[in-house]
């Protein structure tokens, strides 16, 4: 059994070994190659795709960034907006109290004034209703006055006679008398 | 499940040994490669050499460090030309893999799964320029025919020790990645703890037939490595291969025959880049993704 094992290994071994030689791969060769490629990349992680990948990452960076920024803009925008709202609610409410007030104070300042014209222009029409009766009374004076002495002067032209005071006196009574 | 794994495990391992069988019985009969397996040794450094895909790949990463560099060199707010195109690249690459393995995993991993695709995508590219593979030291034949035998540049990928190291080195992130997502317990716990809510009798009989599958996992999970290699080498060696036969088939239209192939391999270099990177990718999710009951270590 072990002579078998170690024969299989050996064959194995030598199947490796012929393998080996024929494709050319020797330890110092894929030693050599390992270290070759380790450098290759070593370099090209560190001057090829460092930079670029930097410039992405912040790129990248950047572009959460700014979508967290937007997304809070919007956020901030959203709050404004329902603020303005409610302040312009509460401004819509405070002037159509205000209006309201304006109205019912205007309506009250309305009537106090129509009452005070009214009443102002009943003074008015009573002061001119009295001056006109004052006039009325002077003009009916001041014609019976002249009534009278035309009265006195016609009778004393017709009759050609000097009239007396007396007679005077009485024909401007009887003249009075009968206009009244 | 348990065929699953059965199944999972069962097919690399196939293919392996198929290669291999296939590999060292063509090859044992002397038939030589038209693009030769190995890759030529350019310099030596004691043990260590440098071959001509190594230089492949570090002009590759050079050529894509000092574009990144250029690119990046005055950043725009609105982008464009070369940082436009950067930036597409790298950022459609991690939309990509967030999408498959989670934002905490691609901010951790993002560098090495992104290494992986644009590295062996622009490699695969690399090879299919003119005069790489045909342009070196080599020899006259006796018909007066150039023959070049040490070409100065070869395809990064079609060089298996490039391939075993990516996957060698994927494999150590992934045991680091696995530890510190879950834990030590927690990372053992996941290869061999039960899956599934259940109690009493079942339960024992749950744990010991987890536990046993754990096993296969573990076989499997070390086969992962040589999966991913042998695949990314023998398909990028199979273009080489294929453009090199269809250059050399009929001598005078050689400038045509492999235009076609030329646009299947720019598609291979692609869709092989993907497949890696994908599967690494799905490697590490499977791993630090925590399951019911299986909490974090820490």
């Amino acid at each position: 059994m072990n002579v078998m094992i170690a024969a299989t290994s050996a064959g194995f071994t030598d199947m490796l070994r012929d393998t080996a030689e024929t494709f050319g791969w020797n330890p110092w060769l894929f030693l050599s190659q390992v270290i070759s490629f380790a450098i290759v990349a070593f370099l090209l992680r560190r001057f090829a795709y460092k930079p670029i990948l930097a410039v992405l990452e912040d790129r990248r960076r950047r572009i959460e960034e700014g979508l967290l920024n937007a997304e809070k803009i919007k956020k901030e925008l959203a709050e404004a907006q329902k603020r303005y709202a409610e302040i312009l609610a509460e401004a819509n409410a405070d002037a159509q109290k205000m209006i309201d007030e304006a109205r019912e104070s205007s309506a009250h300042l309305a009537e106090r004034k129509q009452q005070e014209a009214i009443g102002a222009a009943e003074q008015i029409i009573a002061k001119a209703r009295e001056a006109a009766a004052l006039e009325h009374e002077r003009t009916m004076e001041s014609m019976k006055r002249e009534l009278g002495r035309l009265v006195v002067e016609t009778t004393a032209k017709v009759t050609g006679k000097v009239l007396t005071s007396e007679d005077q006196r009485r024909l401007q009574e009887e003249a009075l008398r009968q206009l009244a | 499940m348990q065929y699953c794994f059965f199944s999972r495990l069962s097919l690399p391992i196939f293919a392996l040994f198929c290669g291999c069988f296939f590999a060292t019985s063509t090859f044992g009969a002397e038939v030589e490669p038209a693009v030769p397996l190995k890759p030529a040794e350019l310099v030596h450094i004691g043990k260590f050499a440098i071959t001509n895909s190594m230089l492949v790949t570090w002009i590759v990463a050079a050529g894509i460090i000092v574009f990144a560099q250029l690119a990046t060199r005055e950043i725009k707010a609105i982008p464009s030309g070369a940082q436009n195109f950067w930036e597409w690249l790298v950022e459609s690459l991690y939309n990509f893999l967030e999408s498959i393995i989670g934002r905490e995993l691609v901010r951790k991993t993002f560098w090495f799964f992104a290494t992986i695709f644009i590295f062996i995508l622009f490699v695969n590219w690399f090879g299919l320029i003119p005069g790489v593979g045909t342009i070196g030291w080599g020899h006259h034949d006796a018909s007066g025919v150039f023959h070049v035998d040490r070409p100065l540049l070869r395809g990064g990928n079609a060089d298996l020790n490039m391939t075993t190291a990516m996957a060698a080195i994927f494999f150590l992130l992934w045991i680091i990645w696995a530890i510190q997502a879950n834990g030590v317990g927690g990372f053992l716990l996941h290869i061999f703890g039960p899956k599934g809510e259940t109690s009493g009798f079942l339960k024992v009989i749950m744990v010991v037939i987890f536990f046993m599958v754990g096993w296969l996992e573990v076989v499997s999970i070390l086969f992962r490595p040589i999966s991913l290699s042998f695949r990314l080498f023998g398909n990028i060696y199979a273009g080489e291969s294929i453009l090199e036969a269809m250059s050399t088939m009929v001598p005078a239209l050689s400038w045509l025959i492999p235009i076609p192939f030329y646009f299947m391999e720019v598609l291979v270099g692609v869709v092989q880049a993907l497949v890696f990177m994908l599967l690494t990718a799905v490697f590490t999710l499977l791993i630090a993704k925590h399951e019911p009951g299986h909490e974090p270590q820490h």
